[in-house]
């Protein structure tokens, strides 16, 4: 008797945890879902990257504001992490399954989703990428790609970064060493944000007169163009990628950067790669307004703990990109598809804030936690 | 046979390292090698901060792997810890920084969900007689989704030191005149004595290892087996939830979805300690020594320069020597 | 017999610390029986090892067919016919019977395995033993006895001219050992060299031919069974003579309490409304076949198995047993058959096996005392006269008899009034066998009541005081001591039922 009332019990467990499990993910949307194909409303799948980053969640607000202001539906989905390659294959291969009216996908491998992509294609449902590109994607696929700017957004990081430490470039007799550490070498927006960074700093050094040589990870070292020699560079940009994406390990590889006694600035080209240099900072407590008192840091994205950093001055300022309005703009934009009108590309805003310009109303909204 | 063993453990013949420990000593004298060939590699490594960076990334490792130890040394395994530790973190976090909760009481919170989700595994294995390697793998998905559903898949950043309730990141470190003085390995130093003591003095910790080496004999002896059992995955959830804290402490976010993968690194360096696989054989100083072969090689090899899939496929190799030279004991202790 | 096939001279092998064979001979007859006799620990199996090629000899030099051989694993010894049947049986239990007997070598038709010639070859073999066995059986299917000939048939289908039976009989019924008798007299006839490995004395009597004996390491000497008697043998393992007979009359006292009552009990197939008494001092005896129930019934008087219907009464009292737990707290204790699987932690020292059951006691509150732990166990060491260099050994690295005693002791050192001995002496040599009694004797004296479940029908009629015997899972009779025979006794336990 004992026995059985356990069982249930752990029946009951595991249930919840199913529910939970797949709750994460779609939330109320599932709710919603249901009564969505009353009233000509149309209803789309949206697949992101993951759900691990708040950046997501912020996006997915965009989408329930696009949601409310159409009277249309959708459900969420995505992996558990942005590595999940093969899990968000399968959950856009049964979001096209749904038979929605739209999709919009952001890929976590712009190369994985092609052929899911083809099949979207073939029963005509369109899709919309946003906040990641597939440039392979089979012809007429895609409708329309609502994207950051990333190369923009990297260059704006290095704009504002080249600003503060200029002089040191400038009169430094020894070569130094600025650092980069970007969460991975696949994705198509990341690599782009870093090769923006990349070069549009080494556009402003070489302006200047200077040397740059551009070392570490090699995806990165081979993409840029008339790289210079390490041993003569007046200035070394140094590139790190974490084996996975997680803050202890973008911590290490932060750390190992900022423990070199040349370095003079770092960027962290996401939310979990800036949160790693900020832990590796824990230690070290090298970061500092100038390159004079120490290491300049530059992060990207937001949440809280970032938010917190840029506000007292730990980072003398980070990127964000616009979650919400690339939520937002996706669906209007599957919205507009079913309507029959023309779309085109949009590319979203990125924005450099700093702890003056934090509460701005035109970037406030962006700043999620 | 009689004859023969004899003679083989008379006593006073026995080798400079098995009187030190045996394979504890081997894996002390590994993490102290590989100390030093970093520290010669690299400049960065040698510096004081990176020993606290070491010291920092640790303390939850450690504290995983101290507890997994458990379920290992009774021949079974849990690997619900990594994914249970963002899970607890997540939920006494969220109670701390959206519910306005102390920051006790969330860490309390945090411990005490590790005790519930041990117990849970611990009546699948012991009384549902579930595999523990399925039981676990079933509430490492549950634990996973939990932590996402209560948080509402936001990360969450624990109070910062500064902060008002940000007194338990001083448990680990302290700042003394700009110095970060890791002081959390003073507790895991307690703690290894103190589970040392457990394992080697109590009732506890013997029946732990009499149940890995013949759980049908130990239950014939009229132990309670099925209470012993549990309580080897309820330790192994305390600890998870020990292991929770210490990662809130060290890390300023913690985001829902990640922690698959931690419960490797524990199990791993608890191996590599030489807590054996098939039960009862383990300690928990090896387990310390163990654990910090793979801190050192993950915090070390990317300052030589090598990238972490590097370190990986490192670690992948030191894991295989390591059960190797279980097996190969074993074998030797078997003719 | 006829000419030798095998010769093993001065064969030399060291451990590490451990001189396991010294100098040892062997000659081998074709159609010969040859018996290798020893204590545990005598060396006869790391000799076979030698001769296998599981072990490389230091020295001596081993003559087969006329040649000097070497072989380095056992598939040259195979391939060159010395095939060893193995005491504990490796078969695969879900695969059929001549999968079984030609697995690694199977015949096969293109990259198709040939089941159907496979199921043919074994047929052959087995016509060529006289035994009656379907090829296309699933294994574990079958009577360990019936999976012992399966072992034989294989060994036979390698062609072998030598066979090494290793304790052949330990896991078998009186009737199959009868038909392996039968097998290996067969065998003898076609002209194969046969050296047979057991502790049984009246076996070697009835089939062996010679009888090489070694102790520690050492030859002894070989005898020609025919011209020898037991003693002989048994001077020659042990440098003793051992007493050996059987008991004549019942030494219970006759105002003896009933200590353990058990009335109907019934417990799944094996155990089917059983019912005796236990008085104090007093050793039961449970004769029986392999599989009679006997120890499913002990099992359940323990608590380890559940329990259907029936009851126990301890010392007049009614007692429910649910679990182990239950009845350790009410005085039984219980000593497996299988101690390497239920009764001892192999990987644990004397001292901890021994206090395995009384932790409590040596304990304040969850904290062991370690010291009054080893006291205890040192303790019992003494009296039980182990063998072990410390209460710190392993209990992995003690013979037979000596774990057999840490058994003992647990449950001494439980104070337990009642003690179920499950095949107290299985696999334990002639001396420590003796020594076992001689304990059993002296516990029975102190006022413990036991219950001896025991296969081996001398054991029975020297030890018991009652004898009970069990049959298909009921009880079919109970002796006193005075009026027990084999005859009776076998009557009993062969006799049908309804």
């Amino acid at each position: 008797m004992k026995k059985k009332v356990l069982a249930v019990l752990l029946g009951g467990c595991m249930v919840a945890g199913l529910v939970a499990g797949c709750g994460g993910n779609s939330g109320d949307d599932a709710a919603k879902s249901e009564g969505g194909s009353e009233g000509g409303g149309y209803h789309f799948e949206v697949v992101v990257k993951s759900f691990q980053s708040t950046y997501w969640q912020a996006a997915l607000q965009g989408i329930e504001a696009a949601q409310e202001e159409l009277g249309v539906t959708t459900n969420a989905t995505g992996p558990n992490a942005e590595s999940d390659i093969a899990d968000q294959v399968n959950m856009l291969n049964n979001a096209i399954n749904q038979n929605p009216d739209g999709i919009a996908l952001a890929a976590c491998d712009q190369n994985s989703v092609i052929e899911s992509l083809q099949s979207a294609l073939d029963k005509e449902i369109p899709v919309v990428c946003f906040d990641t590109g597939v440039p392979d994607a089979p012809e007429g696929s895609v409708y329309a790609t609502v994207v950051t700017d990333n190369e923009a957004a990297g260059a704006v990081a290095a704009e504002n970064m080249y600003e503060v430490i200029k002089d040191t470039i400038a009169n430094a007799t020894e070569p130094v060493r600025i650092g980069e550490v970007n969460q991975d070498a696949t994705a198509a927006n990341i690599i782009g944000r870093g090769m923006g960074f990349i070069n549009k700093m080494k556009e402003l050094i070489e302006a200047d007169g200077k040397t740059v040589a551009v070392i570490g990870n090699q995806l990165y070292v081979d993409s840029v163009e008339n790289n210079g020699d390490e041993a003569s560079a007046d200035v070394i940009i140094e590139v790190a990628v974490p084996a996975q994406t997680t803050v202890e390990l973008s911590a290490t590889e932060a750390a190992n950067i900022m423990n070199k006694d040349d370095t003079i600035a770092i960027f962290g080209s996401n939310q979990v790669t800036a949160e790693g240099v900020l832990t590796a900072n824990q230690n070290l407590n090298v970061l500092a307004a100038t390159p004079d008192e120490g290491i300049v840091g530059v992060g990207f994205d937001a949440g809280a703990t970032l938010k917190a950093a840029v506000a007292d001055g730990t980072l003398i300022g980070a990127v964000t990109q616009a979650p919400v309005d690339q939520g937002r703009i996706a669906i209007e934009t599957l919205y507009k598809i079913c309507e029959g009108e023309e779309v085109s590309d949009v590319t979203t805003d990125s924005y450099w804030y700093d702890a003056e310009n934090m509460e701005d109303e035109n970037i406030a909204p962006n700043l999620y936690d | 046979m009689a004859n023969k063993t004899v003679t083989k453990t008379a006593g006073t013949n026995k080798s400079f390292i098995d009187r030190m420990g045996g394979q504890k000593f081997i894996v002390l004298l590994i993490v102290i090698a590989l100390f030093i060939f970093f520290c010669a590699m690299s400049p960065g490594f040698r510096k004081y901060t990176t020993v606290v960076s070491i010291l920092d990334y640790s303390y939850y490792i450690t504290l995983m792997a101290i507890g997994v130890a458990f379920p290992l040394m009774t021949a079974g395994v849990d690997l619900s810890i990594g994914t249970g530790l963002v899970c607890y973190s997540l939920i006494g976090g969220y109670l701390i920084v959206h519910q306005g909760w102390p920051t006790g009481a969330g860490m309390v919170v945090s411990i005490l969900l590790g005790v519930l989700f041990g117990i849970l595994n611990g009546c699948l294995v012991a009384i549902m007689e579930l595999p523990p390697f399925l039981a676990t793998l079933c509430t490492c998905m549950i634990t996973r989704g939990v932590g996402s559903v209560v948080v509402g898949g936001f990360g969450i950043p624990w109070p910062t030191a500064a902060a008002p309730g940000g007194w338990f990141r001083s448990i680990f470190k302290i700042q003394v005149n700009g110095m970060n003085i890791p002081i959390g390995f003073l507790w895991i130093i307690l703690i290894v004595i103190i589970m040392t003591f457990v394992l080697n003095h109590t009732k506890m910790g013997r029946y732990t290892l009499a149940i890995g080496s013949n759980k049908e004999a130990t239950r014939l002896s009229g132990v309670n087996v099925r209470f012993y059992h549990i309580m080897a995955y309820v330790i192994c959830g305390f600890f998870a939830g020990l292991a929770s804290i210490s990662y809130s402490a060290i890390f300023a976010t913690v985001q829902p979805g990640s922690g698959a993968g931690f419960e490797l690194e524990a199990i791993g360096g608890a191996i590599i300690g030489g807590v054996s696989m098939t039960g009862g054989v383990g300690s928990i100083t090896g387990t310390l020594a163990g654990v910090f072969v793979i801190c050192l090689l993950k915090t070390g090899l990317p300052f030589i320069g090598l990238t972490a899939n590097w370190q990986q496929i490192i670690t992948g190799l030191v894991l295989i020597v390591a059960v190797l030279f279980d097996i190969l004991k074993r074998k030797k202790e078997g003719k | 017999m006829g000419e030798v096939i095998l010769t093993m001279k001065g064969i030399d092998k060291s451990f590490p610390g451990v001189h396991a064979l010294d100098h040892v001979d062997l000659e081998e007859r074709k159609g010969e029986v040859h018996a290798l006799m020893g204590e545990n620990g005598a060396g006869k199996s790391t000799l076979m090892k030698v001769l296998t090629g599981i072990y490389k000899k230091d020295s001596g030099t081993i003559t087969y067919e006329g040649k000097e051989v070497e072989f380095h694993n056992t598939r040259e010894a195979q391939d060159a016919g010395v095939v060893i049947v193995h005491q504990e049986l490796n078969m695969l239990g879900h695969l059929t019977v001549a999968q079984n007997i030609f697995i690694g070598r199977e015949f096969k038709k293109g990259i198709r395995i040939d089941d159907k010639k496979m199921n043919e070859e074994a047929r052959k073999l087995f016509d060529r033993m006289n035994i009656d066995i379907d090829p296309r059986e699933t294994m574990s299917n079958l009577t360990v006895g019936k999976q012992q000939m399966c072992e034989i048939a294989k060994a036979i289908s390698h062609d072998a001219k030598v066979i090494i039976f290793d304790e052949p009989s330990a896991a078998l019924t009186e009737a199959e050992i009868a038909e392996l008798f039968k097998i290996i007299r067969d065998l003898r006839e076609q002209g194969l060299g046969i050296i047979y490995i057991s502790h049984r004395m009246d076996e070697i009597k009835v089939i062996t031919d010679r009888v090489t004996v070694m102790r520690d390491g050492t030859y002894v000497g070989t005898l020609v069974t025919e011209d020898s008697t037991k003693d002989d043998i048994i001077n020659m393992m042990v440098g003793r003579v051992i007493y050996e007979d059987p008991k004549t009359e019942n030494m219970t006292p006759k105002d003896a309490p009933v200590v353990l009552k058990v009335e109907h009990l019934n417990a799944g197939k094996m155990v089917q409304d059983v019912s005796f008494e236990l008085h104090k001092g007093e050793i039961l005896g449970f004769s029986g076949l392999m599989g009679a129930g006997r120890t499913e019934t002990a099992r359940a008087l323990f608590g380890a198995d559940p329990i259907d219907s029936g009851d126990i009464y301890i010392n007049g009292k009614k007692v429910t047993i649910k679990s182990p737990q239950d009845a350790v707290r009410n005085g039984i204790g219980y000593l497996s058959e299988d101690r390497k699987r239920f009764g001892i932690v192999v990987q644990k020292t004397v001292a901890e096996n021994t206090t395995m059951a009384t932790l409590d006691a040596y304990a304040n509150g969850p904290f062991i005392n370690k010291k009054k732990e080893k006291e205890v166990a040192e303790k019992y060491v003494e009296s039980l006269a182990t063998k072990t260099p410390s209460v710190d050994q392993l209990v992995v690295n003690l013979s037979g008899g000596n774990q057999q005693k840490v058994v003992i002791a647990k449950w001494l050192t439980r104070n337990s009034d009642i003690l179920i001995f499950d095949e107290p002496t299985r696999g334990i040599d002639v001396g420590a066998k003796n020594e076992i009694y001689k304990l059993m004797n002296q516990l029975a004296a102190e006022g413990k009541a036991i219950i001896m479940i025991s296969s081996e029908m001398t054991e029975i009629l020297r030890m018991s005081d009652r004898i009970i015997v069990m049959c298909e899972g009921k009880k079919t009779g109970e002796l006193d001591i005075s009026e027990a025979t084999q005859e009776n006794i076998m009557n009993m336990a062969t006799r049908e039922i309804n």
